[in-house]
């Protein structure tokens, strides 16, 4: 999310005019999601891919260049080959259609609408770009919480795409949809903060797991009752360090689609209270480090004091992928690739065995 | 002789008394065992010089929970020169448990907290 954000001010500073690809729509197989973005400045600077490189791009910077010439936006539909690649094998088998928009740079209208956006996203807000495909000069700005500005061209179709919008932002999944009698289709881009990693706990495991996920690029934050465990040298690229009573500190945390929860201390007395706290908020996920045999005494002991057994079927426990982890960092590599895999939707299973 | 881990111990740790926290407490205080983690807060509601309400939150052990709500028991209805000289072995024995050495500590939590709260109020 900073990376498009930084790509736009990048552009912004060095370019006058600058063409911005978007993905719109894919079908089949695609390595990128719908969302994803090129910038290919007047002046020749690239940032951004709409795929994984290759001929895609490589046709997508062609295109721009014409779209910059002529000033005219266009809708490309793209395979995920060429020829030569197909004959021999060699293809992902997906079809794309990328807009390529041009952006004037000084004129400021589309710099001030991302500005907008990331304005909303740092105040931990989500926000949805409605375009027409018809007509990539209409777009419609809508933030969490009924902000709303521009247009689609009529009242009729930014009520539905307002509707649109708070699904949109439910699922975190920026797709293109028809709208209103004429099926326009619209592109509703979403952004949104980054997912948070809420650890309870600041053990061995919590610092790689912490470090990890800084690397993916999720906000995170480590609560302990234990001074002299959560420190800043313990965790260096932590963005809070909460020290308190931790259920009482989990209470006043809030919990998302986005927010993944792990419990690390190994400890009843850390993890029964949180998980009363945690549980009934519905987090995308919840990782209870310890046994299986373990996580049947905790949910039996949270089963007696009453708690809805659709709200214990959503911890983890043990937590983590089946990889043979060890060490403290395998551990941290196999909860946040679970975590991962269940907030997008995914198995888990070998990339190989998918079909 | 008392067991492990009375039926008492385990009752106020499942079904903790007087768990939660007061509106502006005349004393509070919170306490942690640095090394495992555990953390009581206690806080009382003053009549005078009577406790007329005494509340405590946290997340601790079996032994910390259930001895922090024996403590808010002891508390409610005693002045303030009977709270101060509530010993070590007063609380312990209301635990009825066979408290080893290197769990005594997390007994007394919940008094430790109780005595620096006092020595803060005078």
């Amino acid at each position: 999310m900073d990376e498009l954000f930084d790509d736009i001010e990048k552009m912004a500073r060095a370019e006058k005019r600058v063409a911005m690809a978007t993905l719109v729509a894919t079908r089949g197989t695609s390595p990128k999601r719908e969302g994803a973005k090129m910038w290919i400045g007047e002046a020749g600077r690239i940032l951004g891919s709409v795929t994984i490189g290759g001929c895609v791009d490589a046709r997508v910077i062609a295109e721009s260049e014409q779209v910059l010439s002529s000033s005219e936006p266009r809708l490309v539909e793209m395979k995920l080959a060429d020829e030569d690649a197909w004959e021999i094998g060699f293809s992902c088998a997906g079809d794309l259609d990328v807009l390529i928009e041009p952006i004037d740079i000084p004129e400021g209208k589309v710099l001030d609408l991302y500005r907008a956006v990331r304005t909303a996203v740092d105040h931990g807000k989500a926000a949805v770009i409605a375009t027409s495909l018809k007509d990539s000069s209409k777009k419609l700005l809508l933030i969490e919480g009924g902000e709303i500005a521009g247009t689609l061209g009529s009242a009729e179709l930014d009520r539905a795409a307002q509707s649109m919008a708070f699904e949109s932002m439910r699922k975190r999944a920026s797709s293109t949809v028809s709208l209103g009698d004429d099926a326009l289709p619209v592109f509703f881009e979403v952004h949104g903060p980054p997912p948070t990693l809420i650890v309870f706990g600041a053990g061995h495991v919590a610092m790689p797991l912490i470090s990890l996920a800084h690397d993916l690029g999720l906000r995170t934050v480590v609560v302990d009752g234990r001074p002299r465990f959560a420190t800043r040298e313990r965790f260096p690229d932590v963005d809070e360090l909460l020290i308190g009573i931790p259920s009482e500190i989990a209470e006043t945390l809030s919990y998302t689609s986005s927010t993944f929860v792990v419990l690390t201390a190994h400890d009843y007395k850390y993890d029964l209270p949180v998980l009363k706290v945690v549980l009934p908020a519905k987090p995308a996920y919840v990782g209870l480090l310890g046994s299986r045999r373990r996580g049947k005494a905790i949910k039996e002991f949270l089963r007696d004091g009453g708690m809805e057994e659709r709200l214990l079927d959503q911890i983890h426990v043990p937590t983590g992928l089946d990889i043979g982890a060890d060490t403290a960092a395998e551990i941290a590599l196999s909860i946040l690739a679970e975590a991962v895999a269940i907030k997008s939707g995914r198995t888990s299973a070998s990339l190989k065995e998918r079909k | 002789m008392p067991v492990l881990y009375s039926e008492v111990l385990l009752d106020h740790f499942r079904h903790p008394r007087n768990y939660g926290s007061l509106n502006a407490p005349d004393i509070s205080y919170e306490s942690f065992n640095p090394l495992c983690g555990d953390r009581i807060r206690l806080e009382l509601k003053l009549d005078q010089t009577t406790v007329q309400e005494a509340r405590f939150k946290g997340d601790a052990c079996a032994i910390s929970t259930a001895a922090a709500s024996l403590l808010t028991e002891l508390l409610t209805g005693a002045n303030l020169k009977q709270i101060a000289a509530i010993s070590d072995e007063q609380l312990i024995s209301a635990l009825q448990s066979d408290i080893q050495p290197a769990r005594r500590q997390c007994a007394l939590l919940p008094l430790e907290a109780l005595r620096q709260g006092l020595s803060e109020h005078r």
